[in-house]
């Protein structure tokens, strides 16, 4: 008798010691996060390692509500991301909120296979998502025109793109850059690439791997892309079999009645878009509003704005829009917008700027997949220029244009839900 | 017709003004007198006179100056209604008129005033150019912009109005297109460069490259490198502002423009760009007085073997007593660089009386003190006592090992040394009164013995328990300094393990995990850093935790197809 009392008050003395685990842990991702990128790094392996979690769309920020796990605490503390102790009666409070507001949660199931379609050899300038993937810790692997064009790209989820002009014009670089090794090493490698599979020229090689990444999309998987690669995608999809490439490229002059010839139904976001003829102009087509490399066309930055979606009814545009800024500081790319002339209806503007002819940040379905692009080159570096050193990520832990394209890594692994009608 | 009567006025006007030409010039001097001493009614009341004896323009600006005074500018306005159109074409005069409307208010006017002055004069740029100038000054930007515009579409050019075009930009935010404004305008006019400065200063950080890329582009005037310079300096980056200048090609106005670049850095307490632009000029001019300011940059900057050529520099050939100045800054080199011979040779040879090469005893000892040699500045001091809170005093007292007398003094500290903040942590953290082990290790130390130095202070350790981590911590960083990993670990392993507790704990971690990477143990070094972050998450040093780890190979590696 005198044992089993003894025993319950050992056990009710170690219940009292011991630290009390809570049920789930919160990352927040409103303005009390300490390190947001990094809450998606400590999101993405808690999927990777089995471990589901929920996106909690528009609260607070869209913070992640994982399973209260030592392993989960131990990296949050490790990364710097603050997270909060939840119990159950804190759960349910915030369920509640949740259902009576606009917002989500949205289980995440599985990590997302990542490629990032990259250069073997590195290039003056920095490629903000492998970045932000490498500051998170987010797994990825390189892929290049002869994994494009030589496997099967399903093992993927998710592909991104950055800086590459798939007219095979190295976007035009030669106007300035001809006699520099680097651009000189990237033509020679591309056009090895180009006899290796046996394709003529830059241009041709460069639409056709164009063409298989759209493949891709229709089949299922989601493409992202940024800064010159968006517009450049759309005008080699557009432009199978004319010649938009100029002179300096592939040896023939463009073709004067490029424009008439462009197939846009195949495009993802674009129609109707007018070909820069100017060989001398460094600048691809009327798509980009800001035409940065064009001084007597260049547009001055200015800020854009994240629209707000229904988290219930339209939760894919609302998980690419989670912020803790509405309003962002814009930085040119050699795209860095999109003009709404030459948008599809079918696009879902995600971003614009107040009063401008131009959009920032879209998003659409096309096939069974689904894709966004997103102007600019690094939302931390306003003006990059060639040759600027990479931005470094620990300066802006807090990145709210970073988001954006963490957003995107993270939203394949969203479970689809039945919409609510 | 037109032009027919503002001759016949002009004539009349000069014939009247050669009658009354003693006069008129009578009366701008009592009008000036009056404007001078404040009293303003009879200063108007004497310039209207002026004006009526023929000297049109210093009465009707001495007029516009003194109804400013008294706030009252439109009472200037009917003299001006009739004046006008007598002198249609006098530029002044519509610049009066334009500036007098706009100060008033008087938008609509100002604009009519505007189009009759550059209807009568359609290829002239003066009336934009006078428009456009009140109208910035006077923050009405808009209206600025427009007319500017509305010149460079009439006149085809806007070469003429770089400088109002600059000023526009600038206000309206648009600092690229200032920037290069300002480089245009400086091309013709380098003079512009303070103004360009001036409004180019508040550009916010994200922009500030733009203006860089402008104003250093390949053929930029030198102007645009001054001022590159001065915003850099007015920016918080004094190098990069030498830079700019530094490769100038050399000539008088470059070195004049450095000249004008080391005043501003001495202004900005940027020692090291002062310094750096005064070398320049030094090597270029070979002039004593700016090898004597370049030495006292040099202290400044703490750069003593600068100091000590630019000192040396300064002296004038076959002079027989050095200037105090000069042998102030050659003595104050010396003893930082620890040289104590050299020093007491230099004051030796120097010729300055008893008196005063008793006063440069302390700069002796200090040379002393600075090498390790406590007997030598004893004998400097002999003559010359120290107050016992001097730092000098303290030094020697801590290589003496008295902890309590080097307290005192070291505190007050105005003799800096690389040594100091250890010396003074050190003196803060232990009770101990005396300790020959940790005098000889500091002294061990100053003489450059790394060796035992580190060793003496670990021994130190023992001696001082409330002192024990920190000693072991500096006998690690002499051992991490001199790049022995191996005792470096084995002392921050001690401290991390034994002190878990103590201050230096967390560093001892972080220095751990760093030699653990430099061997190449990254396991090793993760763990380390990992410990860290999870036992001392309030440390200072967890952000360069956090640093080491995002800086070692990632846990799930990348692949590439």
């Amino acid at each position: 008798m005198m044992f089993r009392l003894l025993r319950r008050v050992a056990l009710l003395l170690v219940l009292c010691v011991s630290p009390l685990r809570a049920q789930f842990i919160l990352l927040p991702m409103d303005d009390a996060q300490t390190n947001h990128l990094k809450a998606y790094g400590i999101t993405f392996a808690a999927l990777a390692d089995g471990v589901r979690s929920e996106w909690l769309i528009n609260y607070r920020g869209g913070s992640f509500l994982l399973p209260d796990l030592p392993g989960l605490r131990r990296s949050a503390s490790l990364a710097g991301v603050s997270f909060e102790a939840l119990d159950g009666a804190t759960i349910s409070d915030i369920r509640r909120t949740i259902a009576d507001g606009n917002m989500d949660a949205v289980p995440l199931e599985k990590a997302p296979r990542i490629a990032v379609y990259a250069p073997p050899q590195s290039m003056p300038w920095d490629d903000a998502v492998t970045l932000a993937l490498t500051y998170a810790g987010i797994p990825y692997t390189n892929i290049w025109d002869d994994v494009v064009l030589g496997t099967d790209l399903t093992q993927f989820d998710w592909i991104h793109l950055h800086h590459e002009d798939f007219t095979g014009q190295q976007h035009k670089l030669y106007l300035g850059f001809r006699d520099a090794p680097w651009y000189i090493q990237a033509r020679e490698r591309d056009l090895a690439m180009a006899r290796r599979n046996g394709i003529q020229d830059i241009p041709t090689l460069k639409k056709t791997v164009a063409d298989r990444l759209r493949g891709f999309v229709e089949r299922g998987g989601f493409l992202f892309a940024m800064c010159g690669a968006t517009e450049t995608i759309e005008l080699a999809i557009a432009a199978m079999g004319v010649d938009i490439a100029g002179a300096q490229t592939d040896g023939t002059a463009m073709d004067p009645d490029a424009d008439s010839k462009m197939n846009w139904n195949r495009t993802f976001a674009i129609q109707s878009a007018r070909l820069e003829q100017g060989g001398g102009v460094n600048a691809m087509s009327d798509i980009d509003g800001h035409q940065v490399n064009v001084p007597s066309r260049r547009q001055p930055l200015g800020t854009f704005t994240l629209f707000g979606f229904s988290a219930k009814f339209d939760p894919v545009a609302t998980m690419l829009v989670q912020n803790h800024r509405a309003v962002l500081r814009d930085y040119y790319g050699v795209t860095t917008s999109f003009t709404r002339r030459t948008l599809k209806p079918s696009v879902t503007v995600l971003a614009h700027e107040e009063g401008a002819p131009w959009v920032k940040y879209i998003h659409g379905t096309y096939g069974q997949g689904s894709f966004t692009f997103l102007g600019g080159h690094d939302p931390e570096d306003p003006q990059h220029a060639i040759g600027a050193p990479p931005t470094d990520l620990a300066l802006h832990p807090n990145s709210p244009g970073y988001r954006l394209i963490l957003n995107n890594v993270l939203f394949p692994a969203a479970k689809k839900k039945p919409l609510k009608t | 017709m037109k032009q027919r009567a503002t001759l016949v006025g002009l004539l009349l006007a000069f014939a009247s003004a050669l009658t009354a030409q003693e006069n008129s010039g009578t009366l701008v001097s009592r009008a000036i007198d009056h404007e001078n001493a404040g009293r303003h009614a009879e200063a108007i009341a004497t310039w209207r006179q002026a004006i009526a004896a023929g000297a049109v323009l210093p009465g009707v600006l001495g007029l516009e100056r003194t109804y400013a005074m008294i706030g009252d500018e439109a009472a200037l306005l009917p003299l001006l209604d009739s004046l006008v159109p007598r002198f249609p074409a006098e530029a002044q005069l519509r610049g009066v008129q334009l500036r007098t409307l706009v100060v008033a208010g008087r938008d609509a006017q100002a604009r009519a005033a505007f189009a009759a002055w550059r209807d009568l004069r359609p290829l002239d740029v003066a009336p934009y150019r006078d428009f456009a100038r009140v109208l910035l000054y006077n923050n009405r930007m808009a209206t600025a912009d427009s007319v500017l515009a509305e010149a460079i579409a009439t006149l085809g050019s806007s070469r003429a109005l770089l400088l109002e075009s600059a000023q526009l930009r600038a206000a309206t935010g648009k600092w690229r297109e200032a920037a290069e404004a300002w480089r245009e305008t400086m091309r013709d006019q380098a003079y512009f460069e303070s103004a360009a400065v001036f409004s180019l200063q508040p550009a916010p950080l994200e922009v500030r490259d733009m203006i860089r890329q402008e104003l250093s582009v390949a053929d930029a005037p030198i102007g645009a490198a001054q001022a590159l310079s001065f915003l850099e300096l007015g920016w918080g980056a004094p190098r990069a502002g030498w830079r700019v200048l530094a490769e100038l090609s050399k000539s008088d106005t470059t070195v004049a423009v450095w000249g004008a670049f080391a005043e501003e850095a001495e202004r900005a307490q940027a020692w090291t760009a002062e310094r750096d632009a005064l070398v320049a000029m030094h090597g270029v001019r070979r002039d004593r007085a700016i090898a004597e300011r370049g030495a006292l940059a040099a202290l400044r900057a703490n750069d003593p073997e600068t100091a000590l050529t630019l000192a040396r520099a300064a002296r004038r050939p076959g002079e027989t007593i050095a200037r105090p100045e000069v042998l102030a800054a050659e003595l104050e080199a010396l003893a930082r660089l620890g040289r104590g011979a050299d020093a007491e040779r230099a004051l030796a040879v120097s010729g300055v009386s008893e008196s005063v090469a008793r006063g440069h005893a302390r700069t002796i000892a200090w040379a002393w003190v600075r090498s390790g040699d406590v007997a030598k500045a004893r004998a400097a001091l002999a003559n010359a006592p120290l107050d016992a809170e001097d730092a000098v005093a303290g030094w020697l007292a801590l290589f003496e090992g008295e902890l309590t007398v080097a307290r005192r003094a070291l505190r007050q500290g105005d003799a800096a040394a690389p040594q100091a903040v250890a010396a003074l942590a050190l003196l803060s953290r232990t009770s101990a009164q005396k300790s020959e082990t940790v005098g000889r290790a500091f002294l061990q130390l100053v003489r450059a013995d790394s060796v035992a130095a580190a060793a003496t202070f670990e021994r130190a350790a023992t001696e001082l328990s409330d002192a024990a981590p920190l000693l072991l911590a500096m006998a690690a960083r002499v051992e991490t300094s001199r790049g022995a990993d191996a005792r470096a670990v084995s002392l921050w392993t001690r401290v991390a393990t034994d002190f878990a507790s103590a201050p230096e704990a967390a560093e001892a971690r972080l220095e751990w995990g760093r030699a653990l990477r430099r061997r190449g143990d990254r396991r090793g070094a993760r763990e380390q850093f990992e410990h860290l972050i999870l036992t001392y998450p309030g440390s200072a040093l967890v952000p360069q935790a956090r640093r080491e780890l995002d800086a070692l190979p990632a846990g799930r590696a990348e692949s590439s197809l």
